[in-house]
């Protein structure tokens, strides 16, 4: 095997390590609003939620435009420069997992890579428009218009269905919300395994393995999709918890409205070729379906972290890649990228037993 | 020169479009509850015409949901 060929495997085993950690911490935009509402049982929704992101990622299987081919010069993009912008979004995904804080994977990826790509070849290889128009102008609108939905949805619901028995009502709902929640995670396994595999393309484009216009292999696709699935079904607890109870607490008719609201937007700004964060989005539906019954009822200082951990996610993100590339080039051939590997396999465990010492919150049943 | 690369039209179809289809879906699958409840508690009163119009309600207010749904589906296989 050759050098080449072994930086290309740490690559790929990166990619899917991200693609875990993906699952693994956007679990909870898709289940929260089910199990805090008990609409279903934490087992339950992180099995389905799983299994609905393993065949999401088979539904469309054209690479949509990759992360790197917008944001930054293909040119510019050697399997050292994917391997830094991977560590540097496993590394954000990790520590904002650590601190229960939902933020970007999508973002954090593309963060990553930005940040690895202006220390490999320079600021010029990053395209500013299609960062402002493709990234950041997406990431403002997208949990605002969420919220909007989620807060007029809510007061609609509350209106047609003041003055009925709460009990049914609620059943209602709570059958509803298997569905809202089923769309969520279609949608979340279509959009986020796409763009793991679009980064498993670009290493193997990249070292030459398959020409530019070669379709995805099916096992690019199978590794994606158990990856972001098995990630799924390990579930970020501590995420599940902030999502679904610190934000606010809710009842089945706001889950199902946080739910339908991020689907809407999700699907329509897919659908308009704006790709966006999916915690981003379900987040400002959550905090839209509680200020659309009392504005006090959200808890601003939780939201606050969590704009707080979205601002932070791209140049953190960045900032980390940049470092992570330039840890991997400054040593000889696969060495960096053994090293780099290496040490991240190793925090990661450190941080997993340390959370697991302290003991893992579980969401209230 | 930036800003000319934002696609406000398609901004703002997104913007109408999620509203629609946000709103619209609590909206139909609200009124679906209040068909089915009303039309039990119609039943349990024995007012077996109004549970007859609230069963009908129910009834159009899931397909409109399913409908919803399935466009979903459509829009994302489609993408």
């Amino acid at each position: 095997m050759s050098e080449a060929d072994l930086i290309l495997g740490i690559v790929v085993f990166t990619a899917l390590a991200f693609d875990f950690t993906n699952g693994f911490h956007d679990t909870a935009n898709v289940v929260a609003t089910s199990i805090s509402t008990r609409a279903m049982t934490p087992q339950f929704a992180v099995g389905f939620a799983a299994a609905l992101n393993f065949a999401g990622a088979f539904i469309s299987l054209e690479v949509a435009a990759t992360v790197a081919k917008d944001v930054v010069d293909a040119g510019a993009i050697t399997t050292t420069v994917i391997f830094g912008g991977l560590v540097g979004a496993i590394s954000w995904n990790l520590i904002t997992w650590y601190f229960g804080l939902p933020s970007s994977s999508s973002h954090a990826l593309i963060g990553g890579v930005v940040g690895a790509t202006i220390v490999a070849a320079g600021s010029d290889a990053v395209f500013g428009d299609g960062l402002l128009s493709k990234v950041l102008i997406p990431a403002v609108i997208a949990p605002v218009l969420a919220f909007f939905v989620g807060g007029i949805a809510i007061v609609v619901a509350y209106r047609i269905l003041a003055r009925q028995r709460p009990g049914p009502v609620t059943r209602g709902f709570r059958y509803g919300q298997i569905v809202s929640g089923g769309l969520l995670s279609l949608a979340h396994g279509t959009n986020d395994a796409q763009k793991t595999m679009g980064v498993i393309m670009l290493a193997l484009i990249a070292n030459g393995t398959l020409a530019s216009d070669a379709d995805v292999p099916i096992w690019v696709v199978v590794s994606a999709a158990s990856a972001i699935a098995l990630g799924t079904y390990f579930g970020g607890w501590r995420i599940i918890k902030t999502m679904g109870t610190r934000i606010i607490k809710m009842d089945a008719a706001q889950g199902f409205s946080a739910q339908g609201a991020g689907a809407a937007v999700i699907l329509t700004s897919s659908h308009f070729g704006f790709p966006l964060s999916t915690t981003q989005v379900i987040a400002g539906g959550v905090m839209g379906a509680g200020a659309g019954k009392r504005v006090s009822a959200v808890r601003w200082g939780v939201a606050g972290n969590i704009v707080m951990a979205w601002l932070l996610t791209l140049p953190a993100s960045a900032v980390i890649g940049g470092l992570a590339y330039l840890a991997a080039d400054a040593l000889p051939g696969a060495s960096g990228p053994v090293a780099i590997a290496a040490i991240g396999l190793g925090a990661t465990a450190l941080a997993f037993l340390n959370r697991a010492r302290k003991g893992v919150p579980m969401p209230a049943q | 020169m930036m800003l000319a690369a934002i696609d406000t039209t398609a901004l703002w179809e997104t913007v109408v479009a999620s509203l629609v289809a946000g709103v619209g879906t609590t909206t139909i699958f609200s009124v679906a509850i209040l068909g089915f409840v009303r039309a039990s508690d119609a039943t349990r009163s024995g007012r077996t015409v109004e549970a007859a119009l609230f069963s009908v309600l129910a009834l159009v207010g899931v397909i409109a949901t399913a409908a919803a749904v399935v466009l979903a589906v459509v829009v994302m296989t489609t993408k």
